[in-house]
């Protein structure tokens, strides 16, 4: 499965009972709600970074979101907004986001159910000791009613390139949609999707219990998973030698360019993650999938230590790719 | 033909959207199909918030605003930004909100994870259970009196909430 789920992510928005919403929330109150989050969670065993947006560099940020740990809306109120990262990074807790408490389990390949257990963790942790705002018809209560229910959002990360190539895109998204569930792009802009990845997720969240919304998203996600291998096959029986000349071409590219722009290394990306996945090229899934994030804009800025123009970046990009594949 | 959505662009896709069982197309252009795609059920909440606040206006214009007590937001604030003040919003704009909330969600009963009972909300709970088993075999019995005095201390003990509901 994981040679086409990527990741799997479940997040649960939660607002203490006594505080406002975001709209008309004060910064005290807004501190009170990183206190009292920080203190109820004191005791968890594992090892946690407590991170605080404000007064952190913009390029830590951007790395962060770059990362999956917090949200670009997180960044929009960074006067008051913090994260609780384990240090695994497979939870994290935003705080003062559209919701007072964004709960993240984050598991790779297909594991919803992990990631659930890992947010479910926190949320009963937390539960113990504070009081969410919840009702009896509507469950937990969230700034936007379309997140109130469970306030429950299940998502994976599918690469799909065949499906993409051969135009059945239409189709997935219709299927989804008859599911009540969402497909877009991860990376780049409308309706493009740079890298062939794309977020399958849940869209209602009130009425079906956490297990059925899981379930649905999981057997969805199998579904496209099973179409985009059919096609993979489809493809190489069609002509196996044209189907590998892709692959090798963006291999030789990657371990050959002196200069990568970020768009180029998204397309050539998914080649490689599609060879690594079909064995055909000497690159494991782990390595491609830590490259996919590590050759992100701020990550490269990071890794350099000083700040880069573009072309530099993109100098820089293809020195981080040749090291990662040779 | 122009974009159904900002009838400005020309429109270029065909969005369906399947709400409730029941599926629409619509024509869009791309910029407005970018704004349905990043925003989920936010851009379609915003929609079903906007027809609906132009159909209150016509039917009777003089509607005061409805005002949370708590926080002090008011229901047309709601509409504009489709984002609540507090948790007592859910309980001033119930009314208003219950039809929204059904027709975004698709349901209107949650189901699922609830926050954890404490030790006195148990007792409460298992006490009421024995008040109304008590208050049925009195109306069994056409023990009438003693029934409603059942039925005042079971009221008595109801929080104003769910009395509501
Ligand atoms: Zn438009
Ligand atoms: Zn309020």
């Amino acid at each position: 499965m994981s040679e086409i789920v990527v990741s799997s992510r479940v997040r649960l928005a939660r607002n203490y009972e006594d505080l406002p919403f975001r709209n008309k929330i004060t910064k005290e109150q807004s501190e009170e709600c990183v206190r009292r989050t920080l203190e109820a969670l004191r005791p968890l065993p594992q090892p946690y970074t407590f991170l605080p947006l404000k007064g952190m560099e913009a390029n830590e940020k951007k790395a962060l979101v770059e990362a999956h740990l917090i949200s670009p809306d997180l960044m929009e109120h960074e006067e008051t907004a913090a994260a609780l990262i384990r240090d695994d990074e497979k939870i994290s807790v935003l705080m003062n986001e559209e919701d007072h408490l964004r709960i993240q389990g984050f598991t790779l390949g297909e594991n919803l159910n992990d990631a659930a257990e890992c947010a479910f963790s926190i949320d009963d942790a937390l539960q113990e000791q504070l009081s969410f705002a919840f009702d009896p018809q509507w469950g937990y209560l969230t700034a936007c009613p379309t997140n109130a229910g469970t306030g429950l959002r299940a998502s994976v990360m599918l690469h799909l390139p065949m499906l993409t190539a051969q135009k059945q895109m239409g189709k997935v998204n219709q299927i989804a949609a008859k599911l009540g569930l969402t497909l877009r792009g991860i990376y780049g802009e409308g309706s493009e999707a740079q890298g062939n990845l794309y977020q399958l997720s849940n869209q209602v969240t009130l009425g079906k219990t956490e297990k059925e919304i899981i379930d649905a998203v999981a057997a969805t996600a199998r579904q496209m998973a099973e179409m985009e291998r059919i096609y993979r096959h489809k493809a190489e029986d069609k002509d196996a030698v044209a189907f590998e000349d892709q692959l090798f071409r963006s291999y030789g590219l990657l371990t050959n360019a002196r200069r990568m722009p970020i768009k180029e290394f998204m397309a050539h990306w998914s080649n490689l993650r599609l060879g690594a996945a079909l064995g055909k090229l000497p690159v494991s899934l782990k390595t491609c999938d830590a490259l996919l994030t590590a050759a992100q804009p701020a990550h490269v800025q990071k890794a350099a230590g000083t700040a880069l123009n573009d072309k530099d970046l993109d100098a820089y990009r293809s020195e981080l790719i040749r090291n990662a594949l040779v | 033909m122009l974009c159904e959505e900002c009838g400005k662009n020309q429109a270029e896709v065909l969005m369906t959207t399947v709400v409730n069982g029941q599926s629409a197309t619509r024509h869009l252009c791309r910029e407005c199909l970018k704004k349905y795609q990043a925003g989920d059920l936010q851009a379609l909440l915003a929609a079903i918030l906007s027809t609906m606040a132009g159909k209150l206006q016509e039917t009777d214009e003089e509607t005061p605003d409805i005002i949370c007590p708590k926080c002090g937001e008011t229901y047309a604030e709601f509409q504009k930004t489709g984002m609540l003040g507090c948790a007592e919003c859910y309980q001033a704009f119930r009314k208003e909100l219950a039809p929204v909330i059904t027709r975004v969600q698709g349901r209107s009963q949650h189901a699922g994870r609830r926050p954890p009972v404490s030790e006195e909300e148990q007792a409460r709970q298992t006490k009421m259970e024995e008040l109304r088993s008590l208050m049925e075999a009195a109306v069994a019995e056409e023990n009438f009196e003693e029934a409603a005095r059942l039925r005042d201390e079971l009221r008595a003990m109801t929080p104003a909430r769910e009395a509501k509901a």
